[in-house]
């Protein structure tokens, strides 16, 4: 059975559940409002997250960057039982708090990596993944209804690396190669046997979708789907219209006025959760022209974006992105692979920035994942030699605040502030420079990463046993 | 008359068009030499050579004065591996030329035809630092072969091919297994045979008939240079054992050999430095991608230096920066050597006179010593931190404008442009 076959199986599993809750609702029979939840809006495999063991930690005498736009140089850091206490100067040791000395350290908001492929895109990649890895499902141009959470392989090595590069959570999308690529899932880079252990508990979906050259050239090759970008909009389209049906038809289900439930459709159920705003869409775009044209099409179908990634031309339409308030998700400098590349500049982050938009960093890939805080510090140099003042305490939001808002998770994480996660990073140095490492990553309050300590830099599975060593 | 004064005089002469007297003072210069830093260095050069460096120099009359102002100075940089020249957009393939994949070229392949002087990437490389590079290319129909690579510089304007066939390339290992039939037992084997044939060839009288090979007639005398030591076989390999194997290929034929990838080559320091076989490496390879990089680590570079193994740095970055941020990925790259263990003179040296010794141009290029060619860099921070860029860029001791298309993309869409009437196709 394939993936795919699999997950129909599952979800026709619980379009059953539905079915058996109607007749033991028969009561409902005349008009009665049904208390169910629509298929839509269900978390079908619920995080089993733990924090790791923890203990209280003052982190003492730090340059702190809080990710909220302060800068506080030899600054203090409580965290209390998983949270941030306090932040501040000459904070007390509270009793059975451990310090940590972090004079001539840095600390900042752990990192957060709004596009990351780890456990899909896996470590290594071999010729059995050539022709059906689990990067994104490719049967059909709308791979909707996929949960790439139920793909993603714990034990990629790409999870530890990026831990090691003070990531503290990242939303694992699917590929660009369907129109709909299907549910994102953000986790916590804390490898675990089960992905809903890593899993960020009660963190919002997104769903991917992609413009431009990957659909069309990978339908054309498929011979399945749209071939050019107006058949993409137009599928995107269609798509909107049925599952604007299909929410109608569950409206009226669950309002009593139909007896009969609608027949459970994974696909439309994920758009259903879009149109009620559930969920929200993270694009795959390049050019500006086609980032003006998907505003456009949200606005008529109703569904909100939340980013566009990789957004080459996002400097292009900077103005229009604030407008909308839609976030731009870019590399530092990739450009020129592709024709809807070409235009890259190095500036695109910081002409965003600019503009009052809210931009941020992403991976795309493992290894850029593990080297999040160099890319921002070459997006922000590139601003400043054009003429832009980007202060540290400005640009690392570009790494924490900025994709907690795009992920709905700005409440809990992205910034040190009181009551908020204890997710954080200490530095060895500038985090932008390219000499700096994570010498301590914090989750919940607790030492995911020591860089000084082997028993707390964890190895995946598949890397136990295996590197070779010196034999000389 | 000093030496300097003889050379700088010999050199004006000799090369009139490259003109102009250049000093580069109050320079905080990275010679590349034994001597260290030079502070407050005062750099002569002329005629498209380096005259002099010498700390609190005078200037010579006439020259044109360039005040660093205490900015870092070092040679232009040389990247180990590129396909600069050979490609413009990678998803294009009508406008790539780095390799092929049918056809009757192995060791034949021969990159420097295709060299672009107009391509966009060259200027963005430049305006980077990067004056030197190792055009090589990404393969060729016949196992395991990849063809011959192009030693390129970035002058300004047409002339930026420094040699043709400066190595010839082959690649071993899960990546080419197919081409070969399907194992890597088998790359060796016709590698081997390769090298036998041609040695056979060159030795052979011309003028035979038909003789018992497999290679057509322009492999093996593409291998000729390969044989006789005339240029080193690049040998793409990244599993221990595959460098194993290379090493010996080494002992067995005695021809040079160059390591390219090498992501277990740590593994082998002291054999490596033995057998004088240089790796070119990439310094932020440290994912297990691929079986054959299940050793990969950051300090790849530290411990093979610490050996005495010769490195130079090559940055992939997924494929991406072999020709796009050539320049910037090779600094970011040693940079992250320094940060993994490397030293800071060595990691200057892996993007400078390192590449140049292992292709064959360290005795013109990659210091700042009289006599080499003036390429020079001014830097407005530490040019190992990617967020660092060149102030001045001189390839042959003329200055390179740092215009690209993308610096001019830059200044059309600048947040200062933002209430202008016309639209920026205008400006």
């Amino acid at each position: 059975m394939k993936p795919a076959d699999a997950f129909a199986s599952r979800a026709l599993a619980l379009g059953l559940a539905v079915l058996v809750g109607v007749s033991s609702l028969a009561a409902h029979k005349g008009g009665a409002p049904r208390q169910e939840q629509p298929p839509y809006l269900r978390d079908a495999f619920p995080s089993t997250y733990r924090p790791l063991p923890r203990s209280d930690t003052l982190i003492t005498h730090a340059t702190i960057l809080d990710g909220a736009g302060h800068r506080i140089d030899d600054g203090d850091i409580l965290l209390k039982d998983g949270k941030i206490e306090a932040i501040g100067r000459d904070l007390a040791l509270p009793a059975g708090a451990v310090r940590i000395d972090a004079h001539g350290r840095w600390v900042t908001p752990g990192l957060i990596d709004i596009h990351s492929h780890d456990g899909t895109y896996v470590e290594p990649l071999t010729t059995e993944d050539a022709n059906s890895n689990d990067i994104s499902e490719l049967s059909d141009p709308n791979a909707a209804g996929t949960w790439i959470e139920t793909a993603v392989n714990p034990q990629d090595p790409g999870f530890t690396r990026a831990l090691a590069g003070g990531v503290t959570a990242l939303q694992v999308l699917p590929g660009s190669d369907p129109i709909f690529g299907g549910r994102s899932v953000v986790l916590k880079p804390i490898p675990a046997p089960t992905v809903q252990q890593m899993k960020f508990p009660d963190a919002p979906q997104g769903l991917k979708m992609a413009c431009g050259e990957n659909p069309k050239s990978e339908d054309a090759e498929k011979g399945r789907g749209p071939t050019s970008r107006q058949g993409e909009i137009a599928f995107i389209r269609k798509a909107f219209a049925e599952a604007r049906r299909y929410r109608g038809d569950w409206d009226s289900y669950l309002a009593g006025k139909d007896d009969k439930a609608p027949k459970d459709d994974p696909n439309l159920d994920t758009l259903a959760a879009v149109l009620e705003g559930r969920i929200a869409v993270h694009i795959h775009c390049y050019r500006a022209d086609e980032m003006a044209i998907m505003l456009d099409l949200s606005h008529e179908l109703g569904f909100r974006i939340a980013a566009f990634h990789h957004a080459v031309e996002g400097y292009k339409i900077a103005p229009l992105l604030v407008a909308n308030g839609v976030c731009a998700v870019v590399w530092s400098d990739w450009w020129g692979f592709k024709m809807e590349a070409l235009d890259g500049l190095r500036e695109n982050a910081a002409f965003i920035d600019a503009a009052g938009g809210c931009v941020m960093m992403h991976s795309d890939s493992p290894q850029v994942g593990q080297f999040l805080s160099i890319e921002a510090g070459k997006a922000a140099a590139a601003g400043r030699r054009a003429g832009l003042t980007l202060a540290p305490e400005h640009v690392i939001s570009w790494l924490t605040s900025n994709p907690a808002k795009a992920l709905g998770l700005d409440g809990r994480i992205g910034s040190l502030e009181a009551g908020k996660d204890a997710d954080l990073v200490v530095w060895s140095a500038d985090p932008f420079s390219v000499y700096a490492h994570a010498d301590l990553v914090f989750i919940d309050g607790a030492v995911a990463y020591d860089r000084s300590d082997p028993s707390r830099e964890p190895t995946s599975d598949f890397e136990l046993g295996r590197a070779p060593s010196t034999h000389e | 008359m000093t030496r300097a004064a003889l050379l700088l005089a010999f050199l004006l002469a000799a090369s009139p068009a490259a003109g102009q007297v250049v000093a580069i003072v109050h320079a905080k210069a990275y010679p590349i030499t034994p001597r260290g830093v030079v502070e407050d260095a005062t750099l002569v050069f002329a005629g498209g050579r380096i005259v002099s460096l010498t700390a609190h120099g005078a200037t010579p009359p006439g020259a044109e004065i360039i005040d660093a102002a205490g900015r870092i100075v070092t040679p232009g940089l040389m990247n180990g591996a590129t396909q600069l020249g050979l490609g413009e957009v990678s998803g294009a393939s009508d406008t790539q030329d780095q390799g092929v994949a049918t056809g009757p070229l192995g060791a034949a392949f021969d990159v420097h035809y295709a060299l672009n002087p107009n391509s966009t990437l060259l200027p963005v490389a430049r305006a980077d630092g990067l004056t030197r590079a190792m055009s090589y290319p990404a393969g060729a129909a016949t196992a395991p072969f990849s063809g011959a690579g192009a030693l390129i510089r970035l002058s300004p304007g047409p002339d930026i091919l420094e040699r043709p066939r400066a190595a010839v390339f082959a690649e071993v290992g899960d990546n080419t297994l197919a081409k070969a039939g399907g194992s890597r037992a088998a790359q060796w084997v016709l590698l081997r045979n390769a090298l036998l044939e041609a040695k056979h060839y060159a030795g052979a009288p011309k003028g035979e008939g038909p003789r018992d090979q497999l290679l057509s007639r322009p492999d093996v005398e593409a291998l000729g240079p390969v044989i006789s030591s005339a240029t080193p076989l690049a040998i793409t390999a990244e599993r221990e054992s595959d460098i194993r194997e290379a090493i010996a290929l080494a002992q067995d034929l005695h021809i040079r050999v160059v390591i390219l990838g090498g992501s277990e080559a740590w593994t082998l320091g002291p054999a490596l430095a033995a057998a004088h076989i240089p790796v070119v490496l990439d310094p932020e390879a440290n994912l297990p991608q691929t079986f054959d990089k299940l050793g990969a680590r950051l300090d790849n570079a530290a411990l093979l230096a610490r050996n005495g193994v010769a490195i130079a740095f090559s940055v992939s970055g997924n494929g991406i920066y072999l020709s796009y941020n050539a320049g910037l990925a090779l600094r970011e790259g040693a940079g992250l050597a320094v940060a993994n263990g490397l030293s800071y003179p060595d990691a200057l040296a892996a993007i400078t006179k390192g590449p140049a010794e292992i292709w064959g141009v360290g005795d013109h290029y990659g210091r700042l010593a009289p006599g080499f060619d003036a390429d020079v860099v001014i830097w407005d921070g530490d040019p190992l931190e990617p967020a660092s860029a060149p102030v001045a860029v001189f390839v042959r001791g003329v200055r390179a404008s740092l215009t690209t298309r993308q610096t001019r993309l830059r200044d059309r869409y600048a947040p200062a442009h933002a209430g202008d009437g016309l639209p920026p196709a205008y400006r």
